[in-house]
This record gives structure tokens, sequence and C-alpha cells, in this order.
């Protein structure tokens, strides 16, 4: 079987990676670098603190897909388990943490008072609540990329990059991808991430997700300051410490397309930031900028085959596409494989 | 002798061939793989070291590689100041 991969983001090489291993021929087309798209501009969050059932799921088996494709492929993603926590300033807002418990994460429920203990240079008046989840915690994305980048290239598998990918349809039915070239192929999976969209509504697939901006930046690096991964669900506020010692927030995005960096962004940031972390007011802001994404009904991931027959879709990730998307991956290497022998 | 191109990541010539080797042979990917141009200078020190670094590997001309994408801030801004700011 010949697959072709649109996007190499995280789910777009995780699914060539999985479908080489058992056997299946795999191209991945990459419009600009790899990196260009969410894959290497978002923050490096893991969580499995998530409203729905699936996603949990998805994210608890992520986390051991980490775990074992960075041994067997022979890559450090930098990964920290050093805990996330998500703050709130009110107990409805983490009412999740009884559901979440359900499916077996060691949350704990937490008053500001006792995230001092955690993080001391916290602001224990800029919140009320916390949900704990010590499993989750950081990943530097870029290694991600680039080590399952690697893991493709050793099973043979073609990465094209700065090749903008369309798909074949011929009689309802996929053909392959015209690149510069026709490369043909059964299956041609969808996972372009916030350009999904675009590839979909040119097949005349009805699309409803929503494309979202959200901005970012980072400070110079400091020694090992920070454990966990903080994110704010009252303000949108998350910030967190990298790998290589910068610290790297945001404030979680609106749809308004787009993907310029602006200076107001840089404000409520740094209102917000050091509102939260009054210690970190000394630190300078090195660079900034922006990035999309796309946003699945429900905040749920759009994956299965579509209406044109051997496309299969998988994007939707929202801002989650790092702690679910080697699961989704793993979901739709099994789909395209049973397809092929009925 | 070692070659230092990049001060703020101690970054040396012979690292920048080796990622360029390794096929991070866009100036992009380039900039990631190694964090050339990702320290507290933002390229001023470096960017051209690597451009002519990876010209002179790659046969392509300055033009044809282009540059990085150029972010604000021009230089480093604390975040107390940025936090004086008025919100729009």
């Amino acid at each position: 079987m010949k697959v072709a991969i649109i996007g190499a983001g995280i789910a777009g090489l995780a699914t060539a990676y999985f479908l080489a291993k058992e056997g299946v021929k795999v191209k991945v087309f990459e419009q600009k670098f790899l990196l260009h798209g969410a894959s290497g501009r978002n923050s490096g969050g893991l969580t499995a603190q998530f409203k729905d059932e699936e996603l949990i799921k998805l994210a608890l088996r992520s986390e051991e897909l980490y775990e074992k494709l960075q041994s067997e492929i022979g890559f450090n993603f930098l990964l920290r388990r050093s805990g996330y926590l998500k703050l709130a300033k009110t107990k409805e807002e983490l009412e999740e943490v009884e559901f979440q418990r359900r499916f077996g994460l060691k949350l704990k429920l937490l008053h500001a008072e006792e995230v001092g203990e955690i993080f001391p240079d916290i602001n224990t008046n800029a919140f009320k609540f916390a949900s704990y989840y010590p499993r989750g915690g950081v990943v530097f994305p870029w290694a991600v990329i680039w080590g399952l980048a690697k893991g493709c290239k050793d099973l043979g598998v073609e990465i094209h990059d700065f090749k903008k990918a369309e798909v074949v349809v011929e009689n309802g039915k996929v053909k392959g991808v015209s690149a510069g070239e026709f490369h043909e192929a059964e299956v041609v999976v969808n996972s372009a991430g916030a350009w999904s969209k675009e590839i979909n509504e040119k097949l005349g697939i009805k699309d409803e997700r929503v494309i979202v901006k959200e901005e970012i930046c980072v400070t110079e690096s400091i020694r090992p300051y920070l454990d966990p991964y903080i994110l704010h669900v009252s303000n949108g506020l998350f910030l967190s410490q990298s790998m290589r010692g910068e610290i790297v927030g945001g404030i979680v995005g609106k749809s308004n397309g787009g993907v310029g960096s602006s200076f107001d962004f840089l404000v409520r940031y740094a209102k917000l930031a050091t509102n939260l972390v009054p210690k970190l007011k000394g630190l300078s802001i090195l660079r900034q900028w922006a990035g999309v994404y796309d946003e699945g009904i429900n905040g749920k991931p759009v994956m299965g085959f579509s209406k044109v027959q051997g496309l299969y879709q998988l994007n939707g990730f929202g801002r989650n596409g790092m702690s679910i998307a080697l699961a989704c991956a793993e979901k739709a290497t099994k789909e395209i494989l049973n397809a092929q022998l009925r | 002798m070692r070659k230092v191109v990049c001060r703020c990541e101690d970054l040396t010539e012979e690292e920048i061939v080796h990622a360029i080797e390794l096929g991070y042979d866009d100036i992009e990917s380039l900039k990631r793989y190694t964090g050339a141009t990702t320290g507290p200078c933002q390229g001023k020190g470096c960017l051209m070291h690597v451009l002519r670094i990876l010209s002179q590997k790659t046969g392509k001309s300055i033009d044809e590689i282009g540059i990085t994408t150029q972010r604000p801030p021009v230089n480093p801004v604390p975040l107390y100041i940025l936090a004086s700011g008025e919100e729009k």
C-alpha cells in the first residue's frame, strides 16, 4: 500500500512512522519547512486534564507513546514530567476533576496556598484553586518533530519539505497527490493542521472547524526555576520553563486569523505573567511569535475517512496536539490498515 | 582552532556545518536545530555568518536562501516595562 501524508507536524509524522513500521510505503509532504506550523510554534504543555473521555484516553496513551518512541527511535524529546497546574478563580472552573479521576488520573485539587508549596514564588492572590496533575509536564516540540522525522527516515519514509501537495481525486476516489509532480497513493492523510480546512474545502468537503490564532513569547534563559507547566483557566495565561531555560508563555488564543505578532499581546501577557509570578519582572522578552491551529467541534479531533474515498482526516487537535496527537496517529494507522484489508 | 559563529548560544562553524550535513539545510530549519539567532542578540551577531556558511555549503545565493523571519522586539525588553504599558 502507498500512503501520502499532507503536513509534517506531530500527527502526520507519527502516522508516517507507525505506517512505515507496518511495511507501508509512505511519503510526507510539507508546504514549508518542518516546524512551520503549530507543531513548531506551541509551548509544549502536556496534560490529560480534559473534559472528555476520548481526549483523556488519547492523552494517557500518548504519555506511553512518548516513552516508547524516544527509546525506539533513539532521540531525546527533552520531555520533563514535572506536573501540569491548572489555576482558577472559582472551584466551578475545575469541577472536571472528579470526572477525570474516574479515568485514573492522580489529580490533586489544591487551594492557592498549597500551590505555594509546589512553586513558592507564585502569587497566591492571583487565583483561588488549582488542579495539579503530576504526570503532566513540558516537552520540547522541536525535538519531537526532529525525532519523528529521524524515525521516519530510518524506516525509508520520504519527507518532501517545501512541497505544497494537492489531493488528486478521480470519480470520488483518491488517486494520490500532486506536488510539482504526481505521487500515486491509495490513501491520502489530511494532517495539515490549520491548513487542512483549506484542503477539505477545495475538495468540496464541508468543514466547520474554527481556526484559532495564539501568541507566545520567550524570555532570556535562566537556571532551572519553574517546574510545572501553568495554565490559568480564568484568564488564559500560560507559562512554563523550557529545557533551554527560557520562560515560554502566552495567552490562550481567539479565532481571528492571521499569524502576526502584536504589541498588545506583549502588554497583556506582561501584566498577567508578572502578577502571577512577580519575580519574573526583571526578565526580558527576547522574541514573540504567533501560530494558528484548527479546533474541532466540541474540542474533539477529527479522525476518520471522509466522503472522498481514501481521504483520511487527521486534524482538529486545537491546543492539545502535543498531548494527544501521538495516540491519534496510532489510531489512524490502525484504521488505515484495516480499511486496506477490507 | 574554534571559530565561534554564535556567541549567545556558543556555536562554532563546525557545528553549523554539521547541522547542514544532517539535512537542516534551509535557514529556518538550521536556525531551529542549532539555536543560532535565538539567543539574546536574536541574530544580530550571527545571522550573516550562518547565511555565509549555508551559502558556501549549499552553493545557493544569499537571496535564494533568504533570511529568518524577524520577530519583535528589536532588543530585549524587561517584563516590568511591558507591564506598565496600556492595554487596548
